[in-house]
């Protein structure tokens, strides 16, 4: 009987032990799980896993885990007082795991042909996919030929976003900015390939898939949107003095390039700032329809291109 | 007048009770460490900065550690990721052991990720777009981020841009 007894209560020590941490994952040929395990846990500092932030493997969202906030904890919490500000905050390794999922997805393949592993600055820029310097001063003549022109089309542009605010109800969606994400993972110094989505396919003006552009584009003055090349250097621009917007060529837009995620292979989402207005608009790609209908102004086509250029365009 | 019960019927009450010991012992056992696959990607790598070569990076996800596993043709190299303190383990199939990398780099601009000086290059932007977004006010600009790691594994140095140049050597 004792020796039953004993058996019982072997079999359920046994079963008592932590031991699934040991079966948990494939390791490399000719590693013990365990072996895994045990230098992975090691420092034994992250007190249970409670750093990573809302617990449950809510994974989403800009990620709490590789944060600073882990330093302002620390103190014990005594006795309710205001917590110091210690200057260390935000200190700490550059990297992390590198695990929580970022907001625009996961990429399963890099698609920019000569992507290749360098620690060394793209050539020539700061960016990735950017165009020699040359076509940059090309670029910024043009530029600012257009912003000349455009002295006279503003008018007409104000004119129109105030008419379409009544007549659009799109445009009446108007949004708090502060609860427009402007730290996708991805909008960042080389943006063109670390969008998580399929990109690369759209033509911009150049290749008009818009059977409406011939016809606008004539009442509205102007022969022609704003090329990739500028587009993709006023965010390069943006993001290297760390701003969240672009100024939409030829018009009072200004896009919230990291607001822009696409929801379909051709339409995307973004928000837009105008008239001191955060609007939440869609752009269908394909069908050159802004909210679902054709842009009303030269203002609307260039804020529609700009967004169709930062979600699929060459960058 | 206590009657001793017999020893078959003893029997069984131990029995259940071992059992019972087990379902209880079964509901308290912490739940297992689930792996979680977080993507694979078709990528370009590069070994001791060799020429680039086409790669898959795998990246499974448990509750205290990341895996990437490169595979480079017939190469396979895994690091090990573990969040803090930072760690960085590269695995040596030769010594069947996790050996704790020196240093990781990454060039945001090039979506790139080196282990160990460039002993291993990668191209993945999963990695860094989930880096930038999980320390948005620290990343923000960042351009070249590097870190180095003592003989124990723990950050001891950690710079960016310009700055590793004053730094690190």
């Amino acid at each position: 009987m004792k020796h039953l007894a004993g058996l019982a209560l072997l079999l359920a020590g046994v079963i008592t032990l932590p031991a699934g941490a040991g079966f948990a994952f494939d390791p490399p040929a000719g590693t013990s799980p365990t072996q895994l395990i045990a230098r992975g846990a090691g420092g034994g500092s992250r007190g249970g896993g409670g750093s990573r932030g809302g617990g449950g493997g809510s994974r989403g969202g800009s990620g709490s885990r590789g944060g600073g906030g882990n330093f302002r904890s620390g103190g014990g919490g005594a006795g309710g007082g205001g917590r110091a500000n210690t200057g260390f905050s935000s200190s700490g390794s550059g990297l992390s795991r590198g695990s929580s999922r970022p907001s625009g997805g996961w990429s399963n393949q890099v698609r920019q042909p000569g992507a290749n592993p360098s620690l060394n600055r793209p050539s020539g820029n700061a960016v990735a996919g950017n165009r020699n310097l040359d076509n940059n001063r090309n670029i910024n003549r043009d530029v600012n030929r257009d912003v000349n022109r455009n002295v006279n089309v503003n008018r007409d542009i104000n004119r129109n976003v105030n008419r379409n605010a009544n007549v659009n109800v799109n445009w009446n969606r108007r949004v708090n900015i502060n609860n427009v994400n402007v730290n996708a993972g991805w909008a960042r110094a080389g943006w063109g390939v670390a969008r998580p989505w399929n990109y690369g396919w759209y033509g911009g003006w150049n290749t008009p898939t818009w059977g409406w552009w011939g016809a606008r584009a004539a009442t509205w003055g102007i022969a022609t949107l704003a090329t990739a090349s500028i587009i993709n250097n006023a965010v390069n621009s943006a993001i290297s003095a760390n701003q969240t917007t672009i100024l939409v060529p030829n018009s009072n837009y200004q896009l919230i390039f990291a607001s822009v995620v696409p929801t379909s292979s051709s339409v995307v989402s973004f928000a837009v700032t105008t008239d001191g207005g955060t609007y939440q608009l869609n752009a269908d790609c394909n069908a050159g329809l802004l909210d679902g209908r054709q842009p009303q102004s030269a203002s609307e086509a260039e804020l529609l291109n700009a967004a169709c250029q930062v979600a699929f365009g060459n960058a | 007048m206590k009657v001793a019960a017999p020893m078959f019927l003893k029997t069984p009450f131990l029995i259940s009770g071992a059992l019972a010991s087990c379902a209880l012992a079964l509901l308290a056992a912490p739940a297992p460490t689930r792996a979680e696959v977080l993507y694979k990607l078709t990528t370009t790598c590069s070994l001791m900065g060799a020429d680039p070569q086409a790669c898959t990076v795998e990246a499974e996800d448990f509750d205290r550690v990341t895996l990437y596993r490169h595979r480079i043709g017939a190469i396979t190299k895994t690091v090990r990721v573990t969040d803090t303190p930072l760690k960085m383990e590269l695995y040596d199939a030769d010594s069947k052991q996790w050996k704790q990398l020196q240093s990781a780099s990454a060039r945001f601009s090039a979506n790139t990720v080196c282990f160990n000086g460039r002993d291993l290059c990668v191209v993945n932007p999963n990695y860094l777009n989930s880096v930038k977004e999980g320390r948005p006010e620290l990343m923000a600009g960042r351009d070249l981020v590097r870190v180095h790691f003592d003989s124990n594994g723990r950050t001891n140095a950690s710079c960016y841009d310009d700055g590793c140049d004053l730094v690190l050597k």
